[in-house]
């Protein structure tokens, strides 16, 4: 950035840019838009972002993101308790709430195992999941992780590090999406639908 | 099998190529640095999508592409079989991100179908021999695992598919070791890993195992008629893991081993290497790295109860690489039922008049086979009156008049 741009704005081209998915076009554009006379909408987004910090928390028991802690989902009495979804991130927790028909508990691990990445067992709240299970409380863990290769090494993992505990353990189902098309499905897909048709 | 055509855009030194080549014999006639490699190398290049030359692909992209704002290169083969005809695509481009970075990407299609690496297997076959493969004898034994590894990438699918795997949960293991070696951490964190290991390893070795059986059927006659009956020679497949030897004893030139089948089946194999992986586990921590798999496999050349990488001379070395490569051309042709396209690189100035006439003599088995050469007077007369003579000069490629 050049002297041209006070240093105010220069800050907050830089924070934007270091968002997943803006680069420094996208983040010079959000800065002067809003500059450009909304200073309401600059206002409610720093209060947004502030309440954001201020306000939520993990919640004690899933770690999903929450506002109070338990969060609404763990505190729902009308919830099965011993049903436990495990997912890689909060937003899956939203997927899976969508179908209207999960009426289990969640455990948000936040991430998956990636040791190329940097990411191993302790950087997740894999340690918490196994403290859960040993309380007794569960009678059936799904494992909810995403299908790729870092999405089913985690599963693994758990399931190892769960093995000989009195517990059920289930992977999500996996197959062909719906309103898919068969010919243009890939072959780790229909090999994995195959293994897992059904008797109608 | 044979090209038909060729079509070349900012590949190293090729601006733009357009080739029409027939089934026969071909001839590059052209001085040094002006192309000869290259064309062989964007044909490898199309047969398994990797360079045989080169690690790094952004330097098969022209220098001047660069330059001109446009860093992409493509290869196009229209390619002939008994049955059908074919087009094969790459296209390699270099990208900016928004944050500054680049980054290669390649883009392979077959009849104008995106397609994954893997599914190149089986389109078009080649026997690609080069000055620099006599270092392939007595070379690192990377040398001789990538070559094993292209050569079975262009008959099936599922090794390439299992290398990939098997590349993946290595890099994660060694990483994970580093990690459990500084940091500390739960081991269990392994098992998964050595299961994919165990899974895909087991199959890369078996292929390799049985690809090798195959090349010493015909490796060994073709080079005692190359050394006048003299010599026998055996390729030797040396796995990193092999369940009944154990992996501390190191190859002893001076004996022969006696060769071990791997009969024991799949699954009792994978088995035992997920089992030895575990054993090695303090070890390998200690060191950072897997110690035991085909990643770390071993190919020797014998002949005459010697080593030929240790002992052989420079002359044995090339006479050893060359019944090697005649050998692959006999597996292809068994595998796939058609011959491959034959690419010889300046290989006829290093052998002598005898091993040259047995060379030109075999030939003629072929569909096609593309020679570059610098000097045409190499070559008897009479053989250049049944070839298409090419003349390459600086990227652009001419009908000799």
């Amino acid at each position: 950035m050049n002297a041209a741009v006070p240093p105010s704005v220069t800050e907050l081209i830089e924070a934007f840019s270091q968002l997943p998915g803006i680069g420094p076009k996208t983040a010079s554009r959000l800065a002067f838009h809003l500059l450009r006379g909304q200073s309401e909408l600059a206002l409610r987004l720093a209060d947004a972002l502030h309440g954001l910090v201020e306000r939520t928390q993990f919640c004690s028991i899933c770690y999903n993101v929450t506002e109070n802690d338990p969060c609404p989902i763990c505190a729902d009495e009308t919830r099965d308790h011993s049903l436990v979804c495990v997912v890689e991130e909060p937003l899956d927790v939203l997927a899976m709430e969508r179908t209207e028909r999960y009426r289990g508990v969640y455990h948000v691990l936040h991430g998956a195992l990636s040791p190329l990445k940097g990411v191993f067992a302790e950087n997740l709240r894999i340690a918490e999941l196994e403290a859960r299970v040993r309380s007794g409380e569960v009678r059936e863990i799904i494992l909810a992780t995403n299908p790729t290769s870092e999405g089913d090494y985690t599963a693994a993992y758990i399931l190892q590090r769960l093995k000989g505990r009195e517990v059920r353990i289930t992977r999500l189902g996996r197959g062909l999406p719906m309103g898919g098309d068969l010919e243009y499905a890939d072959a780790v897909t229909l090999t994995r639908a195959l293994e897992a048709r059904q008797e109608l | 099998m044979y090209i038909q055509s060729l079509s070349l855009r900012q590949f190293r030194i090729f601006n733009r190529l357009e080739l029409e080549l027939a089934p026969t014999t071909v001839l590059l006639l052209g001085a040094n640095a002006q192309g000869k490699t290259s064309l062989l190398e964007a044909i490898a290049y199309l047969a398994v999508g990797r360079s045989p030359l080169t690690h790094i692909e952004q330097h098969l992209i022209h220098w001047d592409a660069e330059t001109q704002g446009l860093p992409f290169a493509h290869l196009e083969a229209e390619v002939v079989r008994h049955t059908h005809r074919e087009q094969i695509a790459l296209a390699v481009e270099r990208k900016t991100l928004s944050n500054g970075q680049a980054r290669l990407q390649k883009r392979i299609t077959i009849n104008r179908q995106k397609v994954k690496r893997s599914a190149l297997a089986g389109h078009l076959n080649v026997v690609l021999f080069l000055p620099e493969d006599v270092g392939l004898i007595g070379g690192p034994p990377g040398l001789r695992r990538r070559h094993l590894d292209d050569l079975l990438a262009q008959v099936y699918p599922a090794y390439i598919e299992a290398a990939n795997r098997y590349q993946t949960a290595l890099s994660r293991r060694n990483a994970l070791l580093r990690h459990l070696r500084e940091r500390g951490g739960d081991r269990r964190q392994l098992e998964p890993l050595e299961m994919e290991l165990a899974e895909t390893g087991v199959t890369l070795s078996l292929y390799r195992q049985g690809v090798i059986n195959a090349l010493n059927l015909y490796a060994d006659p073709l080079h005692r008629d190359l050394t006048g009956g003299q010599a026998w020679l055996k390729l030797h497949y040396l796995p990193s893991f092999n369940p009944r030897r154990p992996p501390e004893m190191a190859y002893q030139p001076a004996l022969m081993p006696e060769d071990v089948p791997t009969t024991s089946a799949a699954a009792t194999l994978r088995v035992a290497y997920r089992k030895a992986l575990v054993q090695h586990r303090s070890q390998a921590i200690e060191r950072g790295m897997t110690l035991l798999g085909p990643h770390r496999d071993e190919l020797r050349f014998i002949s005459q109860e010697r080593d030929v990488g240790i002992f052989g001379s420079r002359g044995q070395q090339r006479t050893a690489v060359l019944a090697l490569r005649l050998a692959e051309l006999r597996w292809l042709e068994q595998v796939t039922g058609e011959s491959p396209v034959l690419l010889l690189d300046e290989v006829l100035a290093e052998l002598d008049r005898a091993r040259r006439g047995y060379l030109l003599s075999l030939l003629g088995d072929v569909e096609q086979a593309i020679l570059a050469t610098t000097d045409a007077e190499m070559f008897p007369p009479e053989f250049r009156r049944r070839t298409h003579i090419l003349e390459v000069n600086g990227g652009i490629i001419l009908p000799s008049t």
